[in-house]
This record gives C-alpha cells, sequence and structure tokens, in this order.
C-alpha cells in the first residue's frame, strides 16, 4: 500500500539529497522494500477512487475518460481485478492521487514504470488545473502542485 | 522534446549533469515567460506570464539546492543567448506564436524530467518526488497556456510532454 503523506521537500531537500547520494538507498529505508506490483496495485486502487469520484459528475468527460485508461493500464500491470470504491470532491480526489504517484516514484524499480508513474502523475496535475479552471478558480495556485512541505515534517 | 533541450538532457551523464540540465531549462522558462510578459502579452495573459515566471524560479531555485546538496557548484546562470538558443524566435513573435512557444517550451522541460526519471541512479531515486513536483507544476501551466490558446486543455492521458 502506498503512504499517502506528503512528507518533506523543498525546505529538506538538502539534507535529503544529501542523505540519498551519500548512499542511503531505498533498501536501507526498510527492511522489505514493496515490489513494483504492490506499488501499482495501491495506485491502482487510488486511480479508481479517482474515477468513482469522477463518475459522479464533478469532473467532465474529458478526465474521466484519461482516468479510465490509467486505470486499464495500472490493471494489466498490476494484474489487479477492477475495485469500485468513491469518496471525497473531485478537486480533493485528485490532489491525493497526485501526490499518491509522487510518493510512489522511489518506490518503482523499473525505469519504464517510473516515466508511466510521472506521465499518469503530470496528467493527474493536469486534471487538478482543468477542474480549477472551470470551477472560476485560480488554475495553478502555486509552482509544485500542491507537493508542498508539512510543518513539522 | 524540442532538438536543443533534448540534446542537452541527452548529453548529460550523471545525476548530477541531468540536474544542471533541468536547472538550465528552468532559468531559460523563467527568461522566456519575462520576455513574453515585457513584450506581446498584455492584460490577463500578461499577469500569467508574471506568474508563472515566478514558478520557474522556484523550480530552478529547487534544482539548485538539489545540486548544493551534493556539493555541485552552479557558476553560470542562464542568460539571454541561452533564451535565443533553446526557444529560437520567442523575441519579436506575436501573442499566439508566443504562447505556443512557451507551451513547447513547458512541454520539453516535461520530458526531460521524464528522461531525468528514467535514468537517474537508484541511490537517487527519492529526489524524483522533487523532479516530478517541478514536472506536475508545469503540466498545469501547459493546461492554461492550452486554454489560453482556444485549444484542448487535455489532450493525452499519459502527459509525456512531447
Amino acid at each position: 500500500m502506498v503512504s499517502l503523506s506528503r512528507r518533506q521537500f523543498l525546505g529538506a531537500a538538502g539534507a535529503l539529497a544529501a542523505a540519498l547520494w551519500a548512499g542511503c538507498g531505498r533498501d536501507d529505508a526498510r527492511e522489505k522494500p514493496p515490489s513494483d506490483a504492490e506499488v501499482l496495485s495501491g495506485l491502482l486502487e487510488r486511480e479508481q477512487r479517482t474515477l468513482s469520484a469522477m463518475r459522479d459528475g464533478a469532473g467532465g468527460e474529458a478526465i474521466a475518460r484519461q482516468d479510465r485508461q490509467h486505470v486499464a493500464r495500472l490493471s494489466a500491470l498490476a494484474g489487479a481485478a477492477a475495485l469500485d470504491r468513491s469518496g471525497g470532491t473531485a478537486i480533493a480526489v485528485k490532489q491525493e492521487g497526485f501526490f499518491a504517484y509522487v510518493e510512489a516514484l522511489p518506490k518503482l524499480a523499473d525505469p519504464d514504470l517510473r516515466v508511466l508513474a510521472m506521465q499518469i502523475a503530470a496528467s493527474e496535475a493536469e486534471h487538478l488545473a482543468a477542474l480549477r479552471l472551470d470551477a472560476g478558480e485560480e488554475p495553478v495556485p502555486d509552482a509544485f502542485a500542491g507537493y508542498t512541505l508539512e510543518d513539522g515534517a | 522534446m524540442t532538438a536543443p533541450i533534448a540534446e542537452l538532457f541527452e548529453a548529460a551523464r550523471s545525476d548530477s549533469g541531468l540536474l544542471k540540465v533541468a536547472l538550465h531549462v528552468e532559468e531559460v522558462a523563467a527568461l522566456a515567460y519575462t520576455t513574453a510578459a515585457d513584450g506581446p502579452l498584455t492584460g490577463d495573459d500578461r499577469a500569467l506570464a508574471r506568474r508563472f515566471a515566478e514558478h520557474e524560479r522556484r523550480h530552478a531555485a529547487a534544482f539548485e539546492t538539489m545540486l548544493f546538496a551534493l556539493t555541485v557548484p552552479v557558476r553560470e546562470h542562464a542568460g539571454p543567448d541561452d533564451l535565443d538558443a533553446l526557444v529560437p524566435g520567442l523575441r519579436g513573435a506575436g501573442r499566439r506564436e508566443t504562447l505556443r512557444a512557451l507551451a513547447e517550451l513547458e512541454g520539453s522541460a516535461i520530458a526531460g524530467h521524464q528522461l531525468i526519471g528514467r535514468r537517474v541512479g537508484e541511490h537517487a531515486l527519492d529526489a524524483l518526488r522533487t523532479v516530478a513536483a517541478v514536472m506536475a507544476g508545469g503540466a498545469q501551466h501547459l493546461v492554461v497556456l492550452r486554454y489560453a490558446l482556444g485549444d484542448a486543455t487535455l489532450t493525452r492521458a499519459f502527459e509525456s510532454g512531447s
């Protein structure tokens, strides 16, 4: 299961990057890192929740269509059956979905899967901007698509 | 990815080299938005360009912080010549050409960030969160630029930038 906590980064980027480049890899951080399939399964579950929120009418057909493509690709790669869950507003669900892809990136060993996760993360960020445009809100309220350091993180 | 930016990313031979290119592209993007705001863009477009220029400066600062942590010095910063090299024709362009050039630049940066995602060493994977957050900011810029151009805002389910 993917952690959805928004920990780190800009303020802590220096210490983080120094530790990383000094050789503290992901294998040192936990005894048994999740497999790529486990990471993808977590992303699939979240993507399906997002799709449900879009189906509830808040996001528009274009976003729902792209979300269905995300679910199909992740399902095929993870070998997982489809779930159907719902909950949350479209923007909130999308925001958490974007965070999930960002958090999953370092856990993916396969470079192709990392690129896929980045492509979907970019798509989710675009959905957020489009939803805000539709709602008459500022579409890009910050430089990092909402991914910021939490107080005390 | 536009050819000049693709060449820069492809030529990078190390994690720090990739980050240096990413920093350079973000600095050029900040110059591009500033040039657009000072030139052909007016009204809401101009305000947008000024806001996005500030975002690009924040993106550049994020990459510079990462390089600093690696004890990699950043001795040079992008200037007008670099803008002309990576975004030729921006100066003197009209509104639509300017917005189109900015969109192409954002797309190229996204593609470059995803190349970092593919090529970065395993010891540096956690740093991809920062790269992805910068990439996502660029993807959101792309939506607004498409909207300003009157284009469809969402074009790909898997945004590759190219």
